[in-house]
């Protein structure tokens, strides 16, 4: 079934980036509608991070994933706030959340 | 050269979590050699390790790579008039990576050039799988380990990825929308909380009074 899955991805991200070289399509977007897509990465990474860290149970219960998660996320927030290069964001953040993870919880 | 190097640890990360996320090894090498997306492909294996259905995945992986659009429009005027295969190829090695050089390029030398593309365009291609080969081998040395900090990678690269534009505010409005909007939905609607939540985000980051009057002072600037 993964293959499946691999065909579909690599058709969506083939088509998205190839549509406007094709000679069928004439049509061209406006400033508005590229204003629109250029907000499109941010705007899904976080739909997929931050439920990683918050849960809602659909009641009323807010349940945070833990002080491992919680304070790790916190301190890769704060250093790509600072424009630190994504890659020591990720390594020192996964660093702390391990550091945590064994010896304080 | 210098962004070939920053794809590696990326690379890396994504062919080992791969392996962490159920893939075999050539399933997670033939991710990297036919899809050739970074952002795309650790959202499928976050979204695969948490059970998703491949609708749900289709569908963030279309909204995720839509931003692709705006290279191909930018870059139609320059290839049209290229032969087929040429297109096919250019269109391929269409990355976030291999845009910015490109048009970094064009601005140098003053025209665009399809040769710059398509070299620039594999070495990044080249790199990637490379790279995504080392974290397959990594990945099934380390899997006991490495598994109980899966989300949280995804996690941390993907708060890398979005809060250093956080200064800009249709970018804060699209992040805490989409993210509030994710985290109500969730027990909602398992499957297309997070598409739903972009377009949220979306629309929110478009409708910002301050990018609007950016935006119009730009084009009439």
């Amino acid at each position: 079934m993964i293959w499946l899955l691999l065909l579909g991805m690599a058709l969506i991200t083939f088509a998205n980036r190839y549509l406007f070289f094709s000679k069928m399509i004439a049509y061209s977007p406006g400033p508005k509608f590229k204003r629109f897509l250029s907000y499109s990465s941010y705007s899904v990474l976080t739909a997929i991070w931050v439920p990683i860290i918050f849960h809602f149970d659909g009641q009323s219960e807010f349940q945070l994933a833990g002080l491992d998660y919680l304070l790790a996320a916190v301190l890769a927030g704060l250093l790509s706030f600072y424009r630190v290069a994504s890659i020591i964001v990720v390594l020192l953040s996964t660093v702390l959340f391990f550091l945590i993870r064994f010896y304080l919880l | 050269m210098p962004l070939s190097l920053a794809v590696i640890p990326w690379g890396v990360l994504t062919g080992a979590l791969a392996i962490e996320a159920g893939f075999s090894a050539f399933q997670a090498q033939l991710m990297s050699l036919l899809v050739f997306a970074g952002a795309a492909q650790l959202s499928a294996i976050t979204l695969i390790a948490g059970g998703s259905s491949f609708a749900s995945i289709f569908a963030s992986t279309v909204v995720i790579s839509s931003r692709h659009l705006l290279y191909s429009i930018t870059f139609r005027q320059h290839v049209e008039s290229l032969p087929l295969r040429l297109r096919l190829l250019i269109g391929f090695l269409l990355t976030d990576e291999m845009f910015a050089v490109s048009q970094a390029h064009s601005n140098r030398s003053g025209a665009f050039s399809a040769l710059f593309a398509i070299v620039s365009g594999a070495t990044f291609y080249l790199f990637w799988n490379i790279a995504t080969l080392l974290g397959i081998i990594a990945g099934e040395y380390f899997s006991e380990l490495d598994s109980m900090g899966l989300d949280f990678a995804i996690a941390a690269t993907f708060i890398a990825m979005t809060f250093a534009e956080l200064r800009n505010y249709p970018i804060l409005v699209a992040v805490l929308l989409s993210g509030l909007t994710a985290v109500l939905l969730q027990p909602l609607l398992a499957d297309s909380y997070i598409v739903i939540a972009a377009l949220v985000g979306m629309t929110g980051a478009y409708l910002c009074p301050d990018a609007q009057a950016i935006a119009e002072s730009k084009v009439s600037s």
